[in-house]
């Protein structure tokens, strides 16, 4: 993790986007790899799907609390699990 | 005569998701002959996940056969992970197969997690430093388990499950700067090494459902993320059970 104070970095730049890629995968409290981070201009969004609402509330939280200067946007959505309407026939 | 495979992986289960599977799974007796978990069944590989794991696809009416992923070594629990998953009736394969006796036919399914490196061309090599022979040994190792355990079943179809990616089509959407650490070749080698019918994976949560090997094996991404619903199921009818797949005769397609 890099030892930079977040609050300095503004405009969101790639060390700010490699820090917050490494917090999403290696913070037990969020543990996912399936987060994609766009940088725009002066914010961050988060792009992805996770298995529950509680997930994608702690990745927000956790984000803001880590960079408070830094606009995030997240755009996560919640993974399906209704039954499948279709078969794939392979013969 | 029809095998009917139900696959998803990439599940994540927790306390938080426990619940969530299982209302599409009632009526999984009746769609599909056996469940396939292709890995990353839990969130950090602890011992409390993996029950979670075990209520959630435990118990269904059908055989549950699982590999583990990534996620499910990260706390340094497998042992007490497989022993939950093995007491739950789930069956765990580590490079090693299970036939099942299906109404149609019987279904070889060989299993292991997997492990990365890249694809033909483009992947680490068993040179240099300790740390990256050891990385691509890991995988070569795998790999010669694998199609060992394709080779040897006794069945009418087989099918190949694996968390990482076999071949690379079906990683489409993810960046290519990643591809080393979503899969390797040597898992397409080795599934081409035997006759397969299908294969299995997970791990790539942004990439593509369908992909071929180059042997022409069909193979799948059923992570969750990709497959957007409980789990999909395939119907694997004559040709996967006759010694004319294209596994042999380099087909391709």
């Amino acid at each position: 993790m890099s030892q930079r104070d977040a609050k300095t970095t503004l405009p969101a730049d790639e060390y700010l986007e490699a820090d917050l890629q490494r917090i999403l995968t290696e913070n037990p409290d969020i543990a996912e790899q399936g987060i994609t981070v766009v940088r725009r201009d002066h914010s961050l969004v988060l792009y992805g799907e996770v298995e529950s609402d509680q997930r994608r509330e702690e990745i927000v939280r956790r984000v803001t609390e880590r960079f408070p200067g830094v606009p995030i946007l997240a755009d996560i959505g919640l993974i399906r699990t209704q039954e499948p309407s279709e078969i794939e026939e392979l013969p | 005569m029809v095998i009917r495979i139900a696959a998803v992986g990439d599940v994540h289960l927790d306390e938080d998701v426990v619940g969530r599977f299982r209302p599409a799974l009632e009526r999984l007796p009746e769609r599909a002959d056996v469940l396939l978990l292709a890995g990353d069944l839990t969130r950090h590989g602890t011992e409390r996940e993996a029950r979670c794991v075990a209520t959630e696809f435990g118990g269904l009416g059908v055989p549950v056969v699982a590999v583990l992923g990534n996620h499910d070594y990260h706390c340094d629990e497998v042992p007490q992970v497989l022993r939950v998953l093995r007491d739950a009736g789930i069956t765990v394969l580590e490079g090693d197969s299970v036939v099942l006796e299906c109404s149609g036919g019987r279904l070889g399914i060989a299993g292991a997690k997997g492990f990365g490196g890249g694809f033909a061309g483009r992947c680490a090599s068993d040179f240099g430093e300790p740390e990256m022979k050891a990385f691509i040994r890991t995988t070569s190792g795998i790999a010669d388990r694998l199609g060992a355990a394709l080779r040897e079943m006794d069945c009418d179809v087989r099918v190949a499950l694996t968390h990482y990616a076999p071949v690379p089509d079906t990683l489409a959407g993810e960046p290519l700067e990643i591809y080393p650490f979503l899969g390797s070749y040597l898992l397409g080698q080795a599934i081409d090494s035997a006759p397969t019918g299908l294969a299995v994976h997970g791990h790539a949560h942004a990439g593509t459902e369908r992909g071929t090997t180059p042997g022409g094996v069909r193979v799948r991404n059923v992570a969750h993320p990709v497959i957007k619903q409980a789990y999909s199921v395939f119907h694997l009818g004559e040709q996967s059970m006759s010694s004319q797949v294209s596994a042999r005769t380099g087909s391709g397609t």
